[in-house]
């Protein structure tokens, strides 16, 4: 009997991050600049919500506002940290070595292990947003590693594809995350690997019918209990995340 | 797993990991000290989470070894 949640956009928790004040230190690019963030589980200040889903214990949708404004150089461990960017360049630098220039369609998982540091700006006047999401690893304190990757919109119309995991961006998780992208109304069925993975899929644009219910711009419905889920897109353009996470 | 196992609990704001085995004796925290022994004003040492916001977990350790590289 297939489980679900529902989450709508406008029930997942907003927070406004400043550069200037008690998150100056958090921010870089004071005065101006700031982070808003919709998180959909529960993460720092946002605590009345889910706790996370499977091995997910964070899914936001962030904008960095005004040119420098940025996460401030911050440690990691463990947490195997995606981030999927939807417009503007975001700049990341991080402990791996790498200094790198993400836009729209590009993606990065950095699977912190035993330890690493990252920085991420927005140098421009555009405004930066991505999807972060979060997932614990299989193992504590691996060795970091650090992967990118880009969805390349023509190749990815009108069907699912791998992003991160499986045969895609390899992290250490038994965990998935693929992109459906579709130009107008179509029918897809996703097949979790096994009874025991769910899926969490977010729309980012669009009308996804996922397993019956409709869910619009940035709604999300969390599936487990289900051998197959069926989606339907509507007309236009519909795209959407589908994070599948064993439970 | 027995109650008296050691625990291991990852920081929800960061992925900082304590284990109960270990302890953190560079923070003053003895090895063997306990979760539920530590104030619960304790926060995070690498990102200032509170206690709270940590989740015990039951991940085993990397076995994959450090890629270590020496000059000739």
């Amino acid at each position: 009997m297939t489980q679900s949640f529902l989450l709508r956009a406008d029930e997942r928790g907003f927070t406004k991050i400043l550069s200037t004040g008690a998150t100056g230190a958090y921010v870089g690019g004071h005065p101006d600049a700031f982070v808003t963030r919709y998180s959909s589980f529960n993460f720092h200040e946002y605590q009345s919500g889910r706790p996370g889903f499977g091995r997910i214990r964070v899914f936001g949708e962030e904008a960095f506002h005004s040119p420098g404004c940025s996460y401030n150089m911050h440690p990691h461990h463990n947490f195997i940290i995606c981030a999927f960017v939807l417009g503007g360049t975001l700049t990341h630098i991080n402990t791996l070595g790498r200094i790198d220039a993400l836009r729209a369609g590009d993606y990065y998982a950095f699977s912190a292990g035993s330890g690493g540091l990252h920085e991420e700006l927005n140098l421009g006047a555009e405004p930066m947003e991505a999807i972060y999401l979060w997932l614990l690893p299989d193992h504590l304190l691996l060795p970091p590693a650090y992967g990118q990757g880009h969805f390349d919109e023509a190749a990815g119309r009108n069907r699912i594809t791998p992003l991160v995991g499986d045969g895609a961006l390899a992290i250490p998780q038994d965990a998935k995350v693929s992109r459906l992208l579709s130009d107008g109304p179509g029918t897809y069925a996703y097949r979790p690997r096994s009874p025991g993975h769910g899926v969490y899929a977010f729309v980012l644009d669009g009308s996804l019918a996922c397993d019956g219910t409709w869910l619009g711009r940035r709604d999300s419905k969390g599936i487990w209990d289900a051998d197959k889920i069926a989606l339907q897109t509507g007309p236009g353009t519909t795209d959407a995340l589908l994070v599948e996470t064993i439970l | 797993m027995s109650d008296n196992a050691f625990k291991r609990l990852i920081c929800l704001g960061c992925g900082f990991s304590y284990d109960e085995a270990l302890g953190l004796p560079g923070h003053g925290i003895a090895a063997g000290t306990r979760w539920a022994d530590i104030p619960e004003s304790w926060v995070c040492p690498d990102c200032g989470t509170p206690k709270a916001l940590f989740e015990m977990v039951e991940i085993g350790y990397a076995k994959t070894p450090p890629i270590l590289r020496f000059a000739a």
